[in-house]
């Protein structure tokens, strides 16, 4: 039973900003509440206010803008799978968004949603460090933007603090050579947490990979592109040894990070061949 | 009358899919009392004390009950009682009811509950079988740890296994499931125009709770009554009591309505799951592939109490070998109390659980004696005359041997998908499963009794204590009904599941009550027809073996054109034709040295093909297809039949690759997963039908033999499409990469050992 809270609908982003100065820690924002509510269920939170800020209209666009692409925290992951926009011109993103959860879950669930519940197996972020997106804060002292992977702490932690609002993200435009893919594996075709999600931008050149940006989820903390698998491949041509050697830095940094863990000796080789998986479908996108 | 065998729609399926079928929590709440149960957080201690006052403090709780308001015995379960309502002493696993809050709103009573203080002496728990049978293992019941054991005796399995050119022997486990039914358990109860307490819930079994309410409260049968709600789904979980004893419990003292709703994670935690079986399985056989000998012993975990643990340890025993003819046989089956979450009855009673190791075992003997997995199933499945492992000779309805060979024509004609060059890591393959399934309970009186009546206005009306759990109980026995008394089906009310009008039908369980309740009502119907040929033989003034009973008209022999509607008779003699019916189907106590006997008097049949798809990077099993041929006796809705096919099909999928219940880390659909649409195969049903001499229009039963055999077809495809084997349920990723991996250390090895030469 989810015990009693107030709940504030803000028109403006002004409003919110306001409500949750003077909250101070006691509200809780709302969108499609996917996981907020299970929380509200579980009792994990107790928030004395909900702030639905579905209703704030600067929350809700996807907008281009000078080579940008920028989505409202309260964009629902259904509207990102079909939004023709990201769909152009960051693939990767609404790959994800289509595969997560159920219809309900994405017709309800918002990408600001999924970033600041900071799951570590959240779809959203390896194709957001892999378009090298940054998130835009608000609070009723100031703006400010921040890349995606600082927006962490830990597992289910960000560093926003309590009166901030993720109003958006955004990130440069893909070019049309640049190719993408986003790979997942759950224990079951829907409705379930990512075992593991791999997201690849490509750019190739003459036969070179002029760029390559990798990210996985549910193998670390916190989202992080893969560097040292990125500088393997950078400027080299394609070979299957090559990219098997990349791959073996994504399990190695994956230990580095996490540690050896229960699940390493499963994780291990899989995030190896869902990488090969997904720079092979990057290739083929 | 022509309704048995055709397609009419269930008659209550307007009601469910215009969602106004009213199911537990949806029954009325204004002015009852909300019930809210204190459970215990630790597997093993002792209750020191109970402290109420703060709790009594909240404003709109109107009482906390404990173990000293049960006036009467404050135990219950199916076979053995040993299950207390709310614990008195000690707390046996995390969940046992501890005290039952009664308060104005669900608000109140949770906010009680947080008020309430128990104090806990921590005990040693007793967390695996193994565990609970050393000697000096602490006690969860006083009698001890072992709550059964049973064994099945044939022949000498020594000669057996000395005559054998092959043999192989494994382990095999399995976990806890969940039946995942529906909807969360729910009722209300109140005391009806009558005075008596009535409990409204979902069960299996109105006329079990009746007695076990009435046993806790202490009170005359007739002073208890059960009314089943709508129901969606059982498996099992609800024969044994869930919220009946709570809600009668409120009633009796507090004289007010009142209503309890379980949350999902209550209904994980607290309700029955499926035995994790451990099966130790030694198979020998003769180079033609003949079976020569099978020798298994299983272990089971019961958990904190017995519910059905007995009976699934012995029916686990009785179907060990398969629908095969094994001349020695040798099977030991214990079944042990543990501090774990409690097993009951689930879809099978360890039939599934032993149809993984049966059929694993088949198929490595194919393997050992390179034959096609089908034939040295045909070679030894079951036939006419043959005996099965307790000595009973089958005389009739023995259609293992026709779906065998109707999936051999489907494999040997269909386009079965070969490996794709362009996915190298994704390896297909696929595989078949068997069972048998005897219909009814193991070796004990089974009856069920019906009523059907023709009143003086022609309203006919049958009375059945048999609770339609969503398996199509309802209009199938309204088929039957109709077909034998020959008037049509919208013209009979049907009345049912509630003790306070109708009788003993026993359990929606075992697959039952299609053979058992159909017999009990046509033998009503036959007394029904007696009557009114008796009366008919008055009003027509002809003598009654001059008459008799056709499409709802007694006619007579000798003259074609006299014949009167049975309504008719029952309106003009003024007064009501009735028949009572009873049936109790013929088996044998089994012996309990030797298990040998006739349990059932009927088994059910089943093969399943699996066609599935190993991605051997991830170890992600895809299931495309299963091919389900059941001998069911006769369909008498085939409809209905095919959706059990497909549910449980669609439960098996579960059983095989993700469904796990990890006590103290499964909370709910959270991390429970079953398969969704996405992951449910196609399947393909095929209706054999055996006809069985005793059944009603010879049906036997499909509710567990639907799921039975999936989880074999679909761990032998795995093995087909990896070339090495899983032990252990569920092949989740994990496990199928691990064999995987183990497979290509075994190739490399052997690679290893020609390139030495």
């Amino acid at each position: 039973m989810i015990p009693p809270f107030d709940y504030k609908i803000p028109k403006t982003l002004e409003e919110a900003c306001q409500f949750l100065w003077e909250l101070n820690g006691r509200a809780k924002m709302i969108a499609g509440g996917t996981d907020l509510v299970i929380a509200l269920r579980n009792e994990t939170m107790r928030p004395q206010v909900l702030i639905d800020i579905s209703k704030i209209p600067e929350l809700r666009s996807i907008e281009e803008m000078d080579g940008m692409i920028s989505i409202g925290a309260s964009v629902t992951h259904s509207e990102i799978a079909s939004s023709s926009l990201i769909r152009r011109y960051g693939k990767v993103l609404s790959d994800a968004t289509s595969e997560i959860g159920s219809p309900q879950i994405r017709n309800l669930g918002t990408i600001g949603g999924n970033i600041v519940n900071a799951s570590p197996a959240a779809d959203t972020l390896p194709p957001l460090m892999v378009l090298n997106a940054v998130g835009t804060i608000v609070s009723k002292e100031e703006k400010k933007e921040v890349p995606v992977a600082q927006l962490f702490k830990g597992p289910y932690e960000t560093s926003l603090k309590p009166h901030e609002i993720l109003i958006k993200m955004t990130f440069p435009k893909l070019s049309s050579e640049m190719k993408t893919s986003f790979v997942r594996l759950a224990r079951r075709e829907a409705m379930a947490i990512a075992r593991v999600n791999v997201a690849i931008v490509l750019q190739m050149r003459n036969d070179l990979i002029q760029e390559i940006r990798v990210s996985l989820g549910s193998i670390t903390p916190t989202p992080q592109r893969m560097t040292d698998a990125e500088a393997v491949l950078t400027g080299k041509k394609i070979e299957e040894e090559l990219v098997r050697r990349a791959s073996k830095k994504i399990s190695e940094a994956m230990v580095h990070r996490s540690g050896v863990r229960p699940s390493t000796s499963y994780k291990a080789p899989v995030v190896e061949s869902l990488f090969l998986r997904a720079f092979r479908k990057a290739l083929e996108a | 009358m022509n309704q048995v065998g055709v397609e009419i729609p269930k008659v209550d399926v307007i009601d469910k899919v215009l969602g106004e079928m009213k199911f537990g929590a949806d029954l009325p709440s204004e002015g009852f009392l909300f019930l809210k149960v204190l459970r215990s957080p630790k597997p093993h201690a002792k209750i020191i004390s109970i402290q109420t006052e703060e709790a009594l403090k909240v404003q709109g709780v109107e009482r906390i009950f404990t173990a000293k308001d049960i006036l009467g015995k404050n135990l219950v379960g199916a076979i053995t009682k040993d299950q207390p309502v709310l614990a008195s002493d000690r707390v046996k696993y995390i969940g046992d009811p501890v005290a039952l809050i009664a308060a104005r709103t669900e608000e109140i009573a949770e906010e009680a509950a947080r008020k309430m203080v128990v104090i806990y002496e921590d005990l040693p728990a007793v967390t695996s079988p193994e565990e609970a049978l050393k000697p000096y293992a602490p006690l969860i019941h006083e009698k001890g740890n072992l709550l059964m054991e049973f064994h099945v005796i044939k022949g000498d399995v020594q000669v057996g296994f000395k005559g054998a050119d092959v043999i192989v022997e494994e382990t095999y486990t399995t976990t806890w499931i969940d039946h995942a039914y529906m909807e969360p358990d729910a009722g209300v109860s109140y005391l009806d125009e009558d005075g008596r307490i009535t409990v409204v819930c979902p069960t299996q079994n109105v006329h079990y709770d009746q007695k076990e309410v009435a046993t806790v409260l202490d009170l005359p049968l007739e002073k208890v009554r059960i009314i089943q709600c709508a129901t969606g789904g059982g498996f099992g979980g609800r024969l044994d009591i869930t919220v009946q004893c709570l809600l009668a419990l409120a009633v009796l003292h507090l004289k007010k309505r009142v209503k309890i709703i379980y949350s999902r994670e209550e209904v994980f935690q607290v309700i029955s799951k499926r035995h994790p079986l451990k099966i130790r399985y030694k198979s020998g056989a003769k180079k033609d592939g003949t079976l020569a000998a099978v020798e298994v012993d299983i272990l089971g975990d019961t958990g904190a109490y017995a519910s059905y643990g007995g009976t699934v340890a012995i029916r686990s025993a009785v179907h060990a070998t398969g629908p095969y003819e094994v001349p020695h046989v040798r099977v030991r089956s214990q079944m042990t109390y543990t501090n774990n979450p409690w097993s009951g009855a689930m879809r099978g009673f360890g039939v599934p659980q032993m149809a993984f190791a049966h059929e694993s075992q088949m198929d490595l003997l194919a393997k050992a004696l390179k034959m096609d997995p089908i034939e040295i199933r045909l070679k030894n499945c079951l036939r006419i005359g043959s005996d099965t492992a307790t000595g009973q000779t089958l005389m009739a309805s023995v259609g293992i041997g026709e779906t065998l060979r109707k999936m051999k024509e489907w494999r040997d004609g269909a386009a079965i998908c070969k490996d794709d060059s362009k996915k190298p890591f994704i390896k297909k393959g696929i595989g078949v499963g068997s069972m048998w399934y005897g219909i009814g309970n193991t070796g004990i009186a089974n009856p069920s009794t019906a009523q059907m009546e023709i009143d003086i206005n022609g309203e006919v009306r049958l009375f059945t204590g048999v609770a339609d759990i969503g398996q199509g109980s309802d209009t199938v026995l309204l088929q039957i009904a109709s077909e034998a008394i020959g008037v049509s089906l919208k013209e009979i009310r049907l009345i049912r599941a509630d003790t306070a009008v109708t009788t003993d039908a026993g359990a929606t369980s075992a697959s039952r009550q299609t053979y058992i309740s159909g017999n009990a009502l046509l033998s009503a119907i036959k007394k029904l027809k007696q009557d009114a040929i008796k009366e008919a033989s008055g009003l027509l003034n002809i003598d009654e073996r001059d008459l008799f009973y056709e499409e709802g008209r007694i006619k007579s022999r000798t003259c074609l054109t006299t014949s009167i509607p049975v309504k008719e008779v029952a309106r003009r003699c003024g007064k009501m034709l009735r028949g009572e019916g009873h049936f109790d189907p013929e088996t044998t106590r089994l012996d309990p040295e030797t298990g040998q006997g006739a349990p059932y008097a009927t088994y059910a049949f089943a093969t399943h093909l699996a066609e599935v798809e190993v991605d051997t990077e991830t170890g992600k099993v895809k299931v495309n297809r299963v091919v389900a041929s059941h001998d069911v006796g006769k369909a008498i809705h085939p409809k209905n039949v095919i959706g059990q096919i497909m549910g449980g099909v669609a439960m098996g999928t579960g059983f095989a690759l993700m469904e796990e219940f990890v006590p103290g880390e499964t909370t709910s659909f959270v991390n429970y997963l079953i398969p969704t649409s996405m992951d449910i195969p196609e399947v393909i049903p095929m209706i054999v039908e055996e006809e069985e001499p005793t059944g009603p229009f010879g049906a036997k039963g499909v509710g567990e033999p639907a799921l039975i055999p999936s989880a074999p077809a679909i761990l032998n495809a795995i093995a087909d499409a990896i070339g090495q084997r899983i032990y252990s349920l569920p092949a989740n990723l994990e496990r199928v990469l691990e064999a995987v991996q183990k497979k290509e250390s075994i190739t490399n090895g052997q690679l290893a050992m020609i390139n030495d030469h």
